[in-house]
Formats: structure tokens, C-alpha cells, sequence
């Protein structure tokens, strides 16, 4: 980011040459942000590109290998308390007392951060409601669905009133009304109050509406800028063609060259070329099945960078060994 | 004042889910009642010996006021190094992620824990001493207040030694397995269901009993915290008064450092 100075009080988080190293493996690799203040900020790469990692090390609960992050103007390494006061978290996975109610819940919370008594109780209130679980309120939480229980992780990290909230995957496992929902309880937030919120997701649509994106691929930030931007930098019309026969996927091959090839045998062509279109179906009009067009969109442009389609996926191995340090995470 | 706020809120946290966990409620109360009513009362007419010929009483006291301080400490040490249970819970449900990333400092957070465990521990202590007046057993309440202090220590210092366990641990089937393991042999081991008779020399009492045994017995700190409950409940000490305050603190002290170097690791 080139447009925002490095100053750490003028931005909600400043990442300089951030590096962790799990054994020989490089999660992440000299990394460098910049999110500014009151931004919607998402974070979006393939599984086991290292987004969890660089999240926990923002949360200080994952010491760096090197490198410097200030959040709100605190150095994590020196004032981590100071630094967790200002940020809220949401982790992937649930990080409730599901024995205790949905109200003892946010009020430990609340405790824990430091809220008067009077204004906790009015967070709690108003919080409850903006997530739509008042009636819920002295219910214990072992009796919620995922749904709920992310809604609630939601209001329990804004009880403190954060200048910025994390959220590690907060749609994942959720239904499409739960998700939307979800998004527009942050939407509301951001309108009430100063806020940044750093989001890391997979789902590409639910990022379109962030003011800034930045995509990390192999531990290493390859691209940032608002989503208008990086369709136009990076994007490229393509073309999703389907031959009849091998001998035309060649042909097509030989003459255009392929982006990339689908899982179901059909071709992603670039299709930027002026008179693209013209000069591809009066060539090949006859010998294929079916064509479509993609105007540029940060699925193409995921594409383009990373040579990956953000949907091909499945746990693979780095992610695995996340997982498992995250649950015994102490030796 | 904030970060009273904060201890307080994860001392509450662990009240709140130990007395709502009715498993644990009910072995507070069966334990004791066990032990004095079957134990104590069973045990009562064989509680004097023959030595040397001569028949008198080891001590002078009934078998079920012997017990009777060693059964507090027994329901402490269950309900101190069970509550490191919920360390392990913690960790495997997500919680501790949510105290970690709070601006509380290790230390604190780590206090509020073993706060809670410990009072927990010595409720359930105060439990047995509800039924004092069954076992004959009388105090005033300068001796309640002077073994509440001890309890509390006793109770500080296993449920520290519950969390360094705890943080060496990962499932909790090999924590039941341990505290079973290691709660009953420092028990009978302590000299609380049969005395050391203080009238014999050490030599008389090798003669009595085998040397090992009263070597681990001498070794056991848990020895010192039955002897100061007896000595501030029945009025009755085994080995040095002065021994048992001590030895109660040292063991709050140096299991709660070994908890917080361990748990600043994590």
C-alpha cells in the first residue's frame, strides 16, 4: 500500500517484515500491511497461505518469528496488553463457556476487559440485540446452534468497544441466511461507531463489499487494493470454453494459449484481445459445445495470481498442521 | 481495579461452573460421610493398642476425632486437584483462547483460576466440618478461623499442583487416572488413619512399624497438613507444630510459581 503513510497512529494496523517459521516451513514470509483506520479489511487466500497464522500473531496468542505489528498504535511485541485491549477476536473455531449463559458469557467478557459496570451493562443489552439473541439471554450456551454461538462470539468482542475486530473465517460452516446475516450486523457496527474489521475468508462474494482486500498466497501478501482496483490491475476477460474434441482443446491451445483448465475439461482462455470474440467463434464457432465469458472479478483475479481457484479446495496438509497446534498448542 | 475486575470474573466463572456440576457436589458430601460414619464408627472400638505389654490408648482420643481432620483434608485434596480438570477443559474447548487474547496478564488470570479451585476446595471442606458434632469434635471459633487459614493453604497449594499436572496432561481420562493414582497413596501415607505414636522414640516406632513407611510418612508434606489440622482442631500434634504452617506455605508457594512458569510458556 503506497497510498497510506507507515505512521502507526494514523493506521489501525501497520505490519512490517512479519515472518514465522514452523520448522523448515515458512508461513509467512516478510509480510507487509498497511490497513487503515475505519476500513472493512479482508484477507483472502487459499487454505494454508498462511492468513490464521498472521491473524493469531496480530492477536499475540502466536509469537513472530521477526518482523514488527503495531495495532492502534501499540507494538505487539512490547505492549501485547495494551495492544489486546484495543482489538476484538472471533477464531474459527467457538471460544465460549458453553456452560455458562449467553449473559455470563459477555459479562465475564466485559469483566476481564474492564467495563464499568453500567456501560457493560448497556453493551450487553444493546449487543444482544443488534445479534438477535435477547431471547436467549440466560440461556446456557451449550444449547445453541454454530450459528448462534458465532453471533455471540461476535457481540462478545465488541462488548470492550475494540478499534479493531478480527474475524478468522466467521462464515464458515454456516448457513447462507446465517452468513448474511452476519454481514449485516457488521455493516450496522460500522455505521454506529469507529471500527476496523480484518475478515480472512474464502468466500470471494462475501469480499467484493470490503473497502480493501489484500491476497495471500505461500505466506506472501501478492496483491492489495480495493476490490475495483484489483480487478482492473490484475483481472483479464476470459473466456470458459468447452471443445468437442481433444484435437479442437489443442488447436484452441496452440492459438490463444490457456489460463488455466477446469476439473470438468473445459478451457479458461484469455479473452482480453480486442475483437476477441469475433475472431475465437468465427474459428471455432463450429467445434465446441459451449462458451461463456467472465468479465474480470476477483475470482479471475485470484486466478491470475495464484494459478488456483479459490473454491478448489480441501484441507490440505499445511492447514491440517495448523489444526493441530491449535489444539495443543503448548509444548 | 481492573484487574481485580478480571480476576474476580474468572474466579466467579470457576464458582459458578463447580457448583452448578452436581457430580462434584455429590462426592463432597458422600465422601465424608463415608468416611466418618463407616470408617470412623467402625474403626472406633479397636483404636487402642497393647505396646510392650502394657494396654492403654495410642492417643487420647476416639478413632473417629483422629480421622476426623485428616477426612477435611482428604475432601480438599479430591475437590483442590479435580478443579485443575477444568484447565484441561479449557484448553480443549476453546476458552482459554478467549483469556489469552484479553488484556489481562498470565499471572492474574492464572491467580483467579487457582482462586477459584481453592474456594471451591475449601467449601467443600467446611462440608466435612458440618459434621464435626458427630465425631465429637469441638472447636471454638478462634480454632474454626486458625483452620480455615490452613485449609485455604492446603486448598492454594494442590489446586496448583492440580494445574502444573493438568498442563503436562492432555486427555482427561489420564487426569482421572492420575489424581486416583496419587490422591490415595499421599492420603494413607499422611498418617491420617493411623497415628505415629508420639510417645514412642523413633526407634520404638521402627519397632512398631516398617521403616519405609515411616520414612515416606516423615517425607509426605501432606503428614503436616493433617498434623496442623489436628493440632488446631482435637488439640493434637504428632510432630512439631511449628512444621505443618510451614510446610502448608512452602507448597502454596512453590506449586503456584511452577503453575504460572508453565503456564507463561504456553
Amino acid at each position: 500500500m503506497t497510498e497510506h503513510t507507515s505512521n502507526p497512529a494514523e493506521n489501525a494496523i501497520v505490519v512490517t517484515d512479519l515472518t514465522k517459521r514452523y520448522g523448515r516451513m515458512v508461513a509467512l514470509d516478510a509480510v507487509n500491511l498497511t490497513v487503515p483506520n475505519n476500513t472493512m479489511f479482508a484477507l483472502l487466500g487459499p487454505n494454508g497461505a498462511g492468513k490464521t497464522t498472521l491473524i493469531h500473531i496480530l492477536c499475540t496468542i502466536l509469537r513472530a518469528d521477526g518482523g514488527q505489528a503495531f495495532l492502534a498504535g501499540s507494538d505487539i511485541a512490547r505492549q501485547p496488553l495494551q495492544a489486546r485491549q484495543n482489538i476484538g477476536v472471533v477464531f474459527q473455531e467457538p471460544s465460549l463457556d458453553d456452560r455458562l449463559t449467553a449473559y455470563e458469557n459477555l459479562d465475564f467478557h466485559g469483566r476481564v476487559y474492564n467495563v464499568k459496570a453500567a456501560d457493560r451493562k448497556q453493551g450487553i443489552d444493546e449487543l444482544l440485540a443488534l445479534v438477535e439473541l435477547e431471547d436467549w439471554r440466560h440461556a446456557v450456551v451449550r444449547t445453541f446452534s454454530s450459528g448462534m454461538k458465532r453471533r455471540l462470539e461476535i457481540a462478545r468482542a465488541l462488548l470492550h468497544k475494540p478499534r479493531i475486530l478480527f474475524l478468522d473465517e466467521p462464515t464458515v460452516g454456516l448457513d447462507a441466511q446465517s452468513r448474511a446475516g452476519i454481514w449485516s450486523y457488521l455493516d450496522t457496527l460500522r455505521k454506529q461507531r469507529d471500527l476496523t474489521v480484518v475478515v480472512t475468508t474464502h468466500y470471494i462474494e462475501e469480499v467484493e463489499n470490503c473497502d480493501q482486500v489484500s491476497i495471500i498466497d505461500h505466506g506472501k501478501i501478492i496483491a492489495d487494493g480495493s476490490p475495483s482496483q484489483l480487478k482492473h490491475a490484475h483481472g483479464k476477460e476470459t473466456a470458459r470454453v468447452t471443445p468437442r474434441d481433444p484435437e479442437t482443446a489443442t488447436a484452441i491451445t496452440a492459438k490463444f494459449g490457456i489460463v488455466q483448465t477446469s476439473k470438468d475439461g473445459s478451457l479458461i482462455i484469455d479473452a482480453s484481445a480486442p475483437g476477441f470474440a469475433d475472431a475465437f467463434l468465427g474459428e471455432f464457432g463450429s467445434r465446441i459445445k459451449q462458451v461463456s465469458f467472465d468479465v474480470p472479478s476477483l475470482e479471475s483475479v485470484f486466478l491470475t495470481l495464484t494459478g488456483r481457484e479459490l473454491r478448489d479446495r480441501g484441507a490440505d496438509e499445511h492447514e491440517k498442521r495448523g489444526a493441530a497446534g491449535r489444539r495443543g498448542r503448548r509444548s | 481495579m481492573g484487574l481485580l475486575g478480571g480476576i474476580y470474573a474468572i474466579w466467579l466463572r470457576e464458582v459458578k461452573r463447580a457448583l452448578r456440576d452436581r457430580g462434584q457436589l455429590i462426592g463432597g458430601v458422600s465422601r465424608p460421610l463415608m468416611w466418618v460414619l463407616i470408617m470412623g464408627i467402625g474403626l472406633n472400638p479397636y483404636f487402642r493398642g497393647e505396646v510392650f505389654g502394657e494396654v492403654r490408648f495410642a492417643i487420647p482420643y476416639t478413632y473417629i476425632q483422629f480421622i476426623f481432620p485428616a477426612i477435611v483434608v482428604l475432601n480438599i485434596m479430591y475437590t483442590s486437584v479435580q478443579s485443575a480438570v477444568s484447565v484441561i477443559w479449557d484448553r480443549e474447548f476453546g476458552f482459554l483462547r478467549e483469556v489469552l487474547v484479553s488484556p489481562l496478564p498470565r499471572w492474574a488470570a492464572l491467580l483467579g483460576k487457582i482462586l477459584g479451585g481453592t474456594t471451591i476446595a475449601v467449601f467443600h471442606g467446611c462440608l466435612v466440618l458440618v459434621l464435626a458434632r458427630f465425631a465429637d469434635v469441638t472447636f471454638t471459633f478462634e480454632q474454626l478461623a486458625l483452620g480455615l487459614v490452613y485449609m485455604f493453604l492446603l486448598a492454594f497449594g494442590l489446586t496448583s499442583f492440580g494445574v502444573v499436572i493438568a498442563n503436562h496432561i492432555r486427555s482427561f481420562e489420564g487426569f482421572g487416572v492420575f489424581s486416583n493414582a496419587v490422591i490415595l497413596p499421599l492420603y494413607f501415607t499422611s498418617s491420617s488413619v493411623f497415628p505415629l505414636d508420639p510417645a514412642l522414640t523413633r526407634a520404638q516406632t521402627l519397632v512398631v512399624y516398617p521403616e519405609w513407611l515411616v520414612t515416606i510418612v516423615e517425607w509426605n508434606p501432606i503428614t503436616y497438613a493433617v498434623d496442623a489440622l489436628r493440632g488446631t482442631f482435637i488439640n493434637f500434634n504428632q510432630f512439631n507444630p511449628s512444621l505443618g504452617p510451614i510446610v502448608l506455605a512452602v507448597i502454596a508457594v512453590v506449586f503456584f510459581t511452577w503453575a504460572l512458569f508453565d503456564f507463561r510458556k504456553a
